[in-house]
């Protein structure tokens, strides 16, 4: 396991590489960001940690404002990590089903509000059943695909079936209806705002067809980064599930409000060749589904030519060479899966160590 | 960290909490005795490259396992401290390492083990030499070539005899021979491996007969890996290949290496069935990894992994036997690569006749620096 803490106020040039950073700066101006944009709406933030992985991250977002208090997370050892951190209110988008699992996610609501999606009939018997035996309530979901091609239900009717369903069985508090949406691409505003709406919208259809059977629909948690604004203006939602935003990766460059607040610093390692650059960071720390690269910051005749599993290899071209010993900071192209890597992130402020953060919930695959 | 729910050594792996990264200690075994008896009949040995599974249980049973040169390999400084840390008293670097709080770290490591480094550039070696000399220890120097991966080394031939000659004389650094990774070659069939390796063995002892008319001593040529083990160690002149997939296997190298078998897969749970034709499982890329494409779904019946997500698999099920999956039943990931998936989990599940064996912590797991 990596485990590196340089002492505080070591400049930034000083750290030994590869080093994930985070820019406190820039985490702060995104967490502002949200805190403004919700601070008058129903609508508020369930920050998602599944991209940020540790505590203090996810403390930061809920003290700066706008949120609904709690987190979202992907799994159930991520949801401990949170509540062991302190967090109090977790929402699980995602299915539980097997008996372990959901033995374990009764055990964490034991000290804190638990919510879970469902999608069948059979999940949410096996959750009413174990949650009963053990003397607590989850809260319930019902998940609807709205664009992902993934999980939740396709059909309004199987919603207010399962809403009914959910409504019915002991050990369980139904809640209302959430989804995930995707949109490809680097898209403008105004196409954000059209899909994202009617993306959304197949969601609140199923609320207000679960509504209709005289169910009350408490919760409507729906949207992500690209919907941060648009979920916003949305009457009916009443969280978003927002995760890159905290951190930010270049796939969603597009967002502009947003800053880059994780960053690679890396160090040149060989210049074997006139124009070829060699940096000590490779696809193991930086993570490269489907061949996704970094971008040099403040670099741009550095370009990504090559990841191997402990270097990058950048062309050089049109400004100076970098030396053997130079250092480079990257901006990765999937922050989530980055973030996954790495055990700490060194938070820097003014080119110098601020602190350094447990990346506790790192590996929580189960 | 991972959080698996532990279960008691002899636990059926079907009961295993997931996603489980799980390695067939028989296949291991296997893949260890094929490819180092392979070795014990050569002059050359083998240097597990243990990056590929960052597990010293593994390491060890390589280290134990007679064909070796008696030491590993690695990437990184934080992998060799790691090793050396567990009992490995013999590491080669095969990178460039070049920043002053790391040089510090490797010459001081010397100091517990025999310690290797690439060397590429002669301003590195004399930052080495002179990090060595003021610790009072002997670092063995490799000159790195390049022979097709384009990453680090200098070319082949007069350039890297002229780095080893101005290396040779250098304190505390002792030249002991050449070294090149030529890439993992995944795409190549037979003949194409038989092509490659020829050219780059060709280059490596023909670089050798050049220090060596210049008075150098040459005991070291590095070269291979899983890819081409059994071509590369009986080139005359080549003294180790440094393979590393070769125990655990993944499955690129599966499909291109039909006397290894695949010893590690991810176990998965269904989590939903929303349509016809589409299982949804709990494993996805941060699991399984995706850096090197999708991993291969492992079923007895006719069904695929569509796509992998950060936290899903999306599996496309084709016939009647694959439709009849469901919600809570156990499918089986390889990997496709190993090294990718190793550097995800903290544990490995050795399994042994389909019962929980022994729970083995990936301790290299991260070791970047």
């Amino acid at each position: 396991m990596e485990s590196y803490r340089p002492a505080v106020g070591t400049p930034v040039e000083e750290l030994d590489t590869p080093c994930l950073l985070v820019d406190v700066e820039a985490l702060e101006h995104n967490y502002r960001f949200v805190a403004e944009t919700y601070k008058d709406s129903v609508c508020k933030m369930r920050a998602h940690i599944k991209n940020t992985k540790s505590p203090i991250v996810a403390h930061l977002q809920i003290r700066e404002g706008g949120t609904v208090g709690g987190v979202c997370t992907a799994k159930v050892a991520e949801a401990e990590v949170m509540v062991e951190g302190g967090i109090d209110d977790i929402l699980i988008p995602n299915q539980i089903v097997t008996e372990d699992k959901i033995t374990r996610l009764c055990s964490v609501a034991e000290r804190a509000k638990v919510s879970v999606a469902i999608d069948s009939a059979d999940n949410v018997r096996t959750l009413s059943r174990i949650a009963s035996q053990r003397g607590v309530s989850i809260g319930v979901v019902i998940e609807v695909d709205t664009s992902m091609g993934r999980g939740g239900i396709r059909a309004k009717e199987k919603g207010v079936e399962l809403a009914k369903l959910s409504h019915s069985l002991p050990g369980i508090d139904f809640k209302g209806v959430m989804s995930h949406q995707t949109l490809d691409g680097s898209p403008d505003r105004e196409t954000r705002f059209i899909w994202g709406r009617r993306y959304i919208q197949q969601c609140l259809d199923v609320k207000d067809a679960i509504e209709a059977e005289g169910i009350p629909v408490e919760v409507v948690s729906s949207g992500e980064t690209f919907t941060i604004d648009v979920a916003a203006t949305i009457p009916g939602v009443t969280e978003v599930e927002g995760g890159t935003y905290a951190l930010m990766s270049h796939n969603f460059d597009y967002m502009d409000d947003l800053r880059y607040a994780a960053k690679i610093l890396c160090t040149v390692v060989s210049t074997p060749r006139e124009g070829t650059v060699v940096a000590d960071v490779g696809t193991r720390a930086l993570a490269s589904p489907g061949g996704v690269m970094p971008f040099v910051e403040y670099m741009p005749h550095l370009t990504p030519e090559a990841l191997h599993e402990e270097h990058i290899v950048f062309r050089c071209d049109g400004g100076p060479m970098p030396e053997v010993g130079d250092k480079l900071t990257l901006i990765s192209g999937q922050q989530d899966m980055l973030t996954n890597r790495w055990d700490q992130y060194v938070a820097v402020r003014d080119g110098a160590v601020e602190a350094v953060w447990d990346i506790t919930a790192r590996g929580c695959h189960n | 960290m991972e959080r698996p729910i532990f279960k008691a050594p002899g636990t059926p792996v079907e009961e295993l909490d997931t996603p489980a990264f799980v390695i067939d200690l028989e296949a291991l075994d296997r893949n260890i005795e094929t490819v180092h008896s392979f070795f014990r009949a050569q002059d050359s040995g083998l240097r597990p490259h243990v990056e590929a599974h960052r597990c010293p249980a593994i390491a060890s049973m390589q280290l134990a396992s007679e064909g070796t040169v008696g030491g590993v390999s690695v990437n990184t400084v934080g992998l060799a401290e790691h090793f050396a840390n567990t009992g490995v008293r013999d590491i080669y670097i095969a990178n460039p390492i070049v920043t002053k709080v790391k040089i510090e770290r490797l010459c001081r490591l010397a100091r517990r083990a025999s310690i290797r480094v690439h060397i590429d550039n002669v301003r590195n070696a004399e930052a080495l030499s002179e990090a060595a000399l003021a610790l009072g220890v002997n670092l063995d120097a490799v000159v790195g070539i390049d022979t097709g991966l384009h990453v680090c080394g200098v070319q082949p031939g007069a350039e890297a005899a002229e780095l080893a000659k101005a290396i040779d004389g250098m304190d505390g650094l002792e030249f002991v021979g050449f070294s090149t990774y030529e890439g993992r070659k995944a795409s190549y069939d037979d003949a194409q491996l038989q092509d490659g390796t020829r050219e780059v063995a060709s280059a490596l002892v023909e670089t050798k007969g050049l220090a060596e008319e210049s008075g150098l001593n040459v005991s070291v040529l590095s070269a291979g890996g899983t890819h081409n083990y059994e071509m590369m160690g009986v080139v005359p002149g080549i003294t180790e290949v440094c393979a590393g997939a070769y125990a655990l296997l993944d499955s690129r190298y599966a499909a291109q290496k039909p006397d290894l078998e695949p010893a590690a897969r991810v176990m998965a749970t269904v989590i939903g069935r929303p349509e016809p034709g589409l299982a949804i499982t709990d494993t996805g890329q941060k699991a399984a990894g995706a850096d090197f494409g999708l991993a291969y779904l492992d079923a007895g019946f006719d069904a695929s992994l569509k796509s992998l997500s950060a936290e899903h698999g999306s599996l496309a099920l084709i016939d009647d036997e694959a439709e009849r999956l469901k919600m809570g039943d156990h499918v089986w990931y390889i990997p496709s690569d190993i090294g990718t998936t190793s550097n995800l989990f903290d544990y490995m599940h050795a399994v042994r006749d389909g019962r929980l064996e022994a729970v083995w912590q990936i301790t290299g797991r991260g070791l970047y620096r």
